[in-house]
């Protein structure tokens, strides 16, 4: 199961020692020393999150003000969980784990993937997520100890994080097959690309679910 | 406080906004109480959030300068093989290597 684990979370590692090497890199710039870096990944573990952490640390901003704006940069994560309530099982250590390992591209990947015949779920998704972390904090420690040029150029890397998404688009097509929520979900990006671009992703969640919960009610009154 | 002190106190409030925004729908939600809302917005919600993912990382692309074409590119490359091969692999692989090529050109 471990083996069939790391075969399903590669596609992440793609995408996460790209994405942690351009954060490590940037993360010098702060002259800390690297392990620093490593840590961010080890317990903060946010893609975006850290990114902009970069910023903020740099201009010396409150606490007060890191907490306000990490939470709701991340606050399109209290909509993920909702898919993992019976999944991740009892709680337990393992399940505090993985809560905490719930990324946008964790939550993409196992919302996408067939669960092998046999295999118990919750540790199957339990190693999947341990992986990815591995690659994220590997990334960023790669990024933040190499000198400013790497001997190979990763410049275009950063696509590998939208391939992954768009296959994982097409998985989920392959699964639901029905146009409803993929023509709700594209709506509501454009919206909220217009009106709220700093905010996207949380508003055009929003939007999303607030949608497909109305479209459920007309129905079901139909029905009746 | 030092600068030290500062990073470090800066982490473990990250750590903690981070780690309550992905814990909140454990906390309120108990699973399989027969929620039949709950359970249509679970369903629901991973095709939709794909999607906005998926535009969230095209935003940035200049659409009138040459990246809009290698980016069209190297995203048929991806979408193709995912659709003939089903590897999701081999499709993130080439269509990154594709994409590489014409930036790094």
């Amino acid at each position: 199961m471990i083996k069939t684990a790391l075969k399903t979370s590669l596609p992440i590692l793609f995408g996460f020692i790209p994405l942690g090497i351009a954060f490590g890199l940037l993360f010098q710039e702060l002259n800390y020393p690297w392990y620093f870096a490593s840590l961010m990944g080890i317990i903060v573990y946010a893609g975006a999150a850290q990114f902009m952490a970069i910023g903020l640390l740099a201009a010396g901003v409150g606490l007060v003000e890191i907490a306000m704006s990490t939470f709701l940069l991340n606050s399109r994560h209290m909509f993920y969980g909702i898919a993992f309530l019976e999944s991740f099982g009892n709680w337990n250590l393992r399940k505090l784990y993985m809560i905490f390992g719930l990324t946008d591209e964790t939550y993409a990947l196992m919302t996408s993937i067939n669960i092998p015949k046999g295999f118990d779920k919750k540790k199957y998704f339990f190693f999947i997520t341990l992986f990815a972390q591995i690659y994220w904090v590997l990334g960023c420690t790669i990024g933040a100890l190499s000198s400013e040029i790497l001997s190979f150029n990763t410049e275009g890397m950063e696509f590998a994080a939208t391939a992954l998404f768009v296959v994982l688009l097409i998985e989920q097509w392959i699964m639901v097959k029905r146009l409803l929520p993929f023509m709700i979900g594209f709506i509501a990006s454009f919206i909220a690309l217009m009106f709220f671009i700093d905010h996207m992703l949380i508003v055009a969640i929003i939007i999303s679910i607030g949608s497909i919960l109305i479209f459920r009610l007309v129905n079901k009154s139909h029905d009746e | 406080m030092n600068e030290i002190e500062y990073l470090l106190a800066a982490i473990l409030v990250m750590a903690i906004s981070t780690y309550l925004t992905r814990l909140t729908p454990f906390l309120m939600f108990t699973p399989g109480k027969e929620n039949a809302k709950l359970n249509f917005v679970a369903k629901n919600t991973p095709p939709m959030v794909m999607m906005i993912l998926v535009i969230y990382m095209l935003k940035e692309v200049d659409y009138l300068s040459t990246e809009i074409f290698y980016t069209l590119f190297a995203l048929a490359v991806t979408v193709g093989l995912q659709i003939l091969k089903r590897n999701a692999l081999l499709s993130i692989v080439s269509g990154t290597i594709v994409y590489m090529f014409f930036v790094q050109m």
